[in-house]
């Protein structure tokens, strides 16, 4: 008789909170079953709690991998972008997260690679590393990049500038780019608030751009953040 | 309180005392280095309050807590046989073992008795032909027999054979059994690692777990033949007779348990089934003894004295 042939996981032998540290993360039931859980739950509570609504959903694509960018004002705005997605897409969504921020402590590691998916972002030491990893989860199929390429929630309430990463990522390629604009997330919660207040939260999500013909060099990559950001703006006014 | 839930209370507080002082002397004064046995303590300082806290609570935070760590040694054994690639299987086994802790839990139909006892014993009929069922769904043969296996194995052993401890939190004297279980089972454990120590020199199953001995084996079956008188508080209705298969039970199953998961482990070809705790490796590693223990002492108490 043949021998049988055992494949652990390639964490088996990790403790289980080390496994939430790995990225990219290897399916697991459990966990996938707790995004699904609470996705679900959250995506109801904003419905009720902040009455959640999605525009312009018709706009993402259907296939292929793709990347969504967003203005950043609150804690809400990650759940609220997964919310525009349907439930069985989430866990291959990934939102850009801070990894100075987001992975410090066991609530926050919890939250974020568990609830959000995070994909953890090194935004001072090496960003560099975290545009590869981006660019490498984009290579797989139906993979979908959440970006906020501010950087960071907003003080005020206005957008701030794009950080060129986002136009080193999709210059020369043909990934498909989603602005969408999230109404009301810095009103509901802005930052320094400890509970989000029960206002009006709307994800609107505008028409796929592609930059083809850019050079991934520091000039082109600003024009396309530049152009990811006006194009913000615009969804920002679409009629609803 | 309840007495015997005391009694052990104080022996376990005790013990941990002694062990503490006893490894900080050998660290401190003696400049020993305990840092194995430092870990395992640590461990054995998270383990004992779980146990006692879940205990104390009553039935259903018993039988949740032995549901927990049936359904996270099977998790275990599951990733490190590769069986958790289909989640399917993976998925009816999780299912079956909560099951396990459901039945354990509400009462029998028309009597009311705490616990569905015949439901128990029919469960395993029920999962086997779900698992079953899942290739013929997938219309699927080449290589189904491997998961099929893996998940048999995985609910009989790890969920159901496991999952009499929780029953037995139904019965009249649950502390009793309980905890003279989870206290001889290791005790059986360090019995049999101290005389093989000292006296072990002819390998017990080296192909299996090269560290066991004669001596250690023998050993530890003496200690768990003796250990039921000494905790005879613990189930003053037993008589002579059951305290002897008590000992029989522990002194054999509880090695059996062991080897068992350490067939298991070399077969695959790794050293622990996880790394939930420093020092005691995963869940089906702390648990690996209970296993065989479990369904026969509580058949052998259910058969001599009923549970109620």
């Amino acid at each position: 008789m043949d021998e049988w042939r055992y494949q652990p996981t390639e964490d088996f032998d990790q403790a289980p909170i080390e496994r939430l540290k790995n990225f990219p993360r290897h399916p697991d039931l459990f966990v996938y079953a707790a995004r699904s859980l609470t996705n679900l739950v959250i995506r109801g509570l904003m419905r009720v709690w902040h009455r959640l609504e999605i525009v312009g959903r018709e706009n993402l694509p259907a296939e292929g991998s793709f990347v969504m960018v967003a203005n950043h004002g609150s804690h809400l705005d990650a759940p609220a972008m997964l919310a525009a997605l349907p439930l069985g897409k989430i866990h291959r969504a990934f939102p850009a997260a801070a990894s100075d921020y987001f992975f410090t402590n066991l609530s926050k590691l919890v939250f974020s690679a568990i609830v959000v998916n995070a994909m953890p972002f090194d935004r001072k030491e090496n960003p560099r590393q975290s545009l590869a990893l981006c660019r490498q989860l984009l290579d797989a199929p139906g993979h979908i990049l959440i970006l906020f390429p501010e950087g960071t929630r907003t003080l005020d309430g206005t957008l701030g500038k794009f950080k060129p990463g986002i136009g080193f990522l999709t210059a020369g390629t043909g990934t498909p780019v989603v602005p969408c604009y999230l109404d009301g997330a810095y009103r509901a919660w802005p930052k320094g608030k400890w509970i989000p207040r029960p206002r009006k939260l709307r994800v609107i999500v505008g028409e796929p751009m592609q930059f083809r013909d850019y050079a991934p060099e520091k000039e082109d990559a600003l024009k396309i953040a530049e152009a990811l950001r006006e194009a913000v703006i615009r969804t920002s006014h679409a009629p609803i | 309180m309840n007495p015997v839930f005391r009694s052990y209370l104080v022996v376990l507080v005790g013990l941990l005392v002694v062990a503490g002082g006893l490894l900080a002397v050998l660290r401190f004064g003696f400049k020993k280095n305990v840092d194995h046995a430092w870990k395992a303590y640590r461990g054995w300082l998270i383990i004992i309050p779980l146990v006692f806290t879940a205990l104390w609570f009553g039935r259903l935070t018993t039988i949740i807590f032995f549901t927990l760590l049936a359904l996270g040694a099977f998790s275990e054994f599951a990733r490190a046989t590769g069986l958790y690639r289909d989640w399917w299987m993976t998925g009816i086994v999780l299912l079956g073992i909560a099951a396990v802790g459901v039945v354990s839990y509400v009462d029998t139909p028309v009597t009311g008795e705490p616990g569905w006892y015949g439901m128990l014993m029919a469960l395993p009929v029920y999962v086997v032909s779900a698992i079953l069922m899942i290739p013929i769904i997938r219309d699927r043969a080449k290589g189904q027999l491997q998961p099929i296996a893996l998940a048999l194995l995985g609910f009989i052993y790890m969920g159901w054979m496991f999952g009499h401890l929780a029953f037995l939190a139904n019965a009249r004297n649950a502390y009793g059994y309980l905890l003279y279980l989870l206290f001889a089972v290791p005790l059986c454990d360090i019995a049999a690692f101290t005389f093989g120590r000292i006296f072990g020199r002819r390998k017990f199953r080296p192909n299996i777990s090269p560290n066991k001995t004669w001596a250690g084996a023998l050993g530890a079956f003496a200690v768990s033949m003796a250990f039921p008188w000494l905790v005879r508080f613990s189930f003053p209705e037993l008589g002579t007779r059951e305290l002897l298969l008590a000992g029989v039970i522990v002194g054999v199953g509880s090695q059996l348990g062991d080897l068992s998961i350490s067939v298991i482990k070399r077969d695959i070809g790794i050293k622990d089934m996880g790394a939930l705790l420093e020092g005691h490796g995963g869940v089906l590693d702390r648990v690996d003894s209970l296993i065989y223990v479990a369904p026969l002492f509580f058949h052998m108490i259910r058969y001599f004295r009923g549970l109620g």
